[in-house]
């Protein structure tokens, strides 16, 4: 009875020994959801969308493990630890692109704006000096509709602009540019074709 | 004896550590599903097919559970069979699911094209008709609008991105709709029987007297942008011309800018004009009066507009837009000026057949 208790103790104490080593890696835990919730924005989404899952990836598969671990006899947290910090490292890599990414993206959009309006600009000054003889009137305000139109959807690339969304506001300038130097080709057409009427 | 004891504790660790603490293999599936996954993601899983993107997520969580609890047993309890036989049903599901996104895209992908197709035909028919009747101002600001979007899809169709292509094509046909009710009201004229059969009848007329008293007439047909000199009732020249910029409208009041339609005569030859040369209708003519009298009655002209006048055959080319006149090239006018005289009957009508260019376009629509 002496022997069998003495091996018990020496079990429990193994046990002991094994298991209360590991405890969960709490504070990488915490820095890393940290991290990791700061690429959950949509602009993450949109910018660098593979990133995030890749980071997001890393982090579940960081919990899968330490709730692997959480149960075990023997914890051994070295993994976990080894996910959590590079699904942290990832998502803060992540969070530097994307802020270059977004302002080499914004100045794009902010670039197609301008152009866009500056083609809406010689257009209608072009207008202005076109003669308004009794032929050129209708082709002219129909000329301004056009422009109306595009100054119109101005306010849209602006929209964009204001919601980070400037892929799209690069879209819609670029077509905006596009109409705006097309009805200014034809309103230098349409000036010549005046020009040879008088 | 301790000596003994620690020796047996020692050998017992070992054992411990060597047999319990070394995990079984997890089945080589894992890697293969995870990797599926990921490219499933990448073919836009998500957007093209929710639904079971959705179910083949739920299915590998439930293993991933499945796997944990496996994990977290003691390794002489590990056993991943179950693991391993859901991880294959899962690679095949994910298989299946990678044929229903190429379908599901290539069905969007002939969706959206046809639908680019459509509403680039549209936006064309519409500008066309605009031009023709030129009408430049509401249609043409809806129209561009339309041609905008028209444009940020095609752009997502080339980068494979349909369902935003296909959400900026609904949202153009709402200018599209907004264009077409601009101008069917113009256009629904030269589609209406009733007022083709009463140009019909005006064009009989003019011919009729032009042959029975040997003059010349002139016929202008505003549909197809012509004006024909008959000799004797016989059609001997015909010339293309161009008419108000509400043209396709009749005339109703001043500053309108459409081109009256009805019998009229030439009352004054003006060899020299500011558009070269130039022959005075008689409009407003006695139905132009009643019709205006009528129009402000019924409150569709504004109370105090007047019903205007100098409306004019003239030269300044055939490409004019004019308030109201028919214009035509100096040459041409030149031709007309020497075979016309003052009372040569002249007829203004829309159309004179049932299938103008007009009505043919409206089907288009």
């Amino acid at each position: 009875m002496k022997g069998i208790m003495k091996y018990l103790a020496l079990i429990m104490v193994t046990i002991f020994l094994f298991a209360g080593c590991a405890k969960e890696p709490t504070e990488d835990i915490n820095s890393a959801k940290a991290a990791v919730d700061t690429v959950k924005s949509e602009d993450a989404q949109k910018y660098v969308p593979e990133d995030v899952k890749n980071v997001n990836d890393t982090m579940q598969a960081a919990e899968d493990e330490i709730k692997v671990q959480k149960d075990k006899l023997f914890k051994d947290y070295s993994k976990a630890k080894e996910l959590l910090a590079k699904a942290k490292a990832d998502a803060e890599a992540l969070n530097t692109n994307l802020a270059a990414k977004k302002e080499e993206v914004k100045n794009n959009a902010t670039a197609a704006q301008e152009s866009a309006k500056y083609s809406i600009e010689e257009a209608k000054g072009l207008l202005e000096q076109a003669p308004k003889g009794k032929g050129s009137m209708a082709d002219i305000e129909a000329f301004k509709a056009d422009l109306k139109g595009l100054e119109d959807s101005l306010v849209e690339v602006q929209a964009a602009m204001d919601s980070s969304d400037y892929n799209a506001a690069i879209e819609k300038a670029n077509a905006i540019k596009e109409k705006a130097t097309a009805i200014s080709d034809q309103v230098k057409a349409a000036m010549e074709k005046v020009g040879e009427l008088k | 004896m301790i000596k003994k004891t620690i020796i047996k504790i020692l050998i017992f660790s070992l054992v411990i550590f060597l047999t319990g603490c070394r995990d079984k293999q997890i089945p080589p599936e894992l890697q293969m599903v995870e990797k599926q996954e990921i490219n499933l993601w990448r073919s836009g899983a998500q957007i093209y097919a929710p639904v079971e993107y959705s179910s083949y997520k739920i299915s590998f969580g439930n293993v991933k559970e499945l796997l944990i609890k496996e994990k977290s047993r003691f390794a002489w309890f590990q056993d991943y069979q179950k693991v391993q036989s859901e991880l294959r049903n899962i690679l095949i599901e994910g298989n299946l699911l990678q044929n229903i996104i190429s379908d599901n895209k290539k069905n969007m992908n002939d969706k959206v094209f046809n639908e680019i197709s459509l509403a680039k035909n549209r936006i064309d028919t519409i500008k066309g008709l605009t031009e023709m009747i030129n009408e430049g101002r509401l249609a043409r600001k809806n129209l561009i609008k339309a041609e905008l979007l028209l444009s940020e899809a095609i752009i997502r169709y080339n980068n494979n991105d349909y369902n935003t292509a296909e959400k900026k094509l609904n949202n153009l046909s709402g200018f599209i709709k907004a264009s077409e009710n601009a101008i069917l009201p113009i256009l629904n004229r030269y589609s209406d029987r009733n007022h083709i059969k009463k140009w019909q009848k005006m064009v009989e007329e003019t011919i009729a007297q032009s042959k029975k008293m040997g003059i010349p007439a002139i016929i202008v047909n505003k549909s197809e942008r012509t004006l024909v000199l008959y000799k004797s009732g016989v059609p001997a020249w015909t010339y293309i011309v161009g008419i108000g910029r509400n043209g396709s409208l009749d005339k109703q009041r001043a500053g309108d800018n459409s081109t009256p339609e009805g019998k009229y005569r030439i009352i004054k030859k003006k060899s020299e004009s500011r558009y070269h040369k130039a022959l005075l209708l008689n409009y407003p003519n006695e139905e132009d009066r009643k019709n205006f009298i009528l129009a402000k009655k019924n409150g569709l002209i504004p109370a105090k507009s007047g019903i205007g006048g100098l409306i004019e055959i003239h030269g300044g080319g055939k490409n004019s837009m004019t308030y109201g006149c028919i214009a035509m090239d100096n040459s041409k006018i030149d031709h007309v000026f020497n075979i016309v005289s003052v009372g040569t009957p002249v007829t203004i009508v829309g159309a004179v057949d049932y299938n103008n260019k007009l009505s043919s376009a409206i089907e288009g629509l």
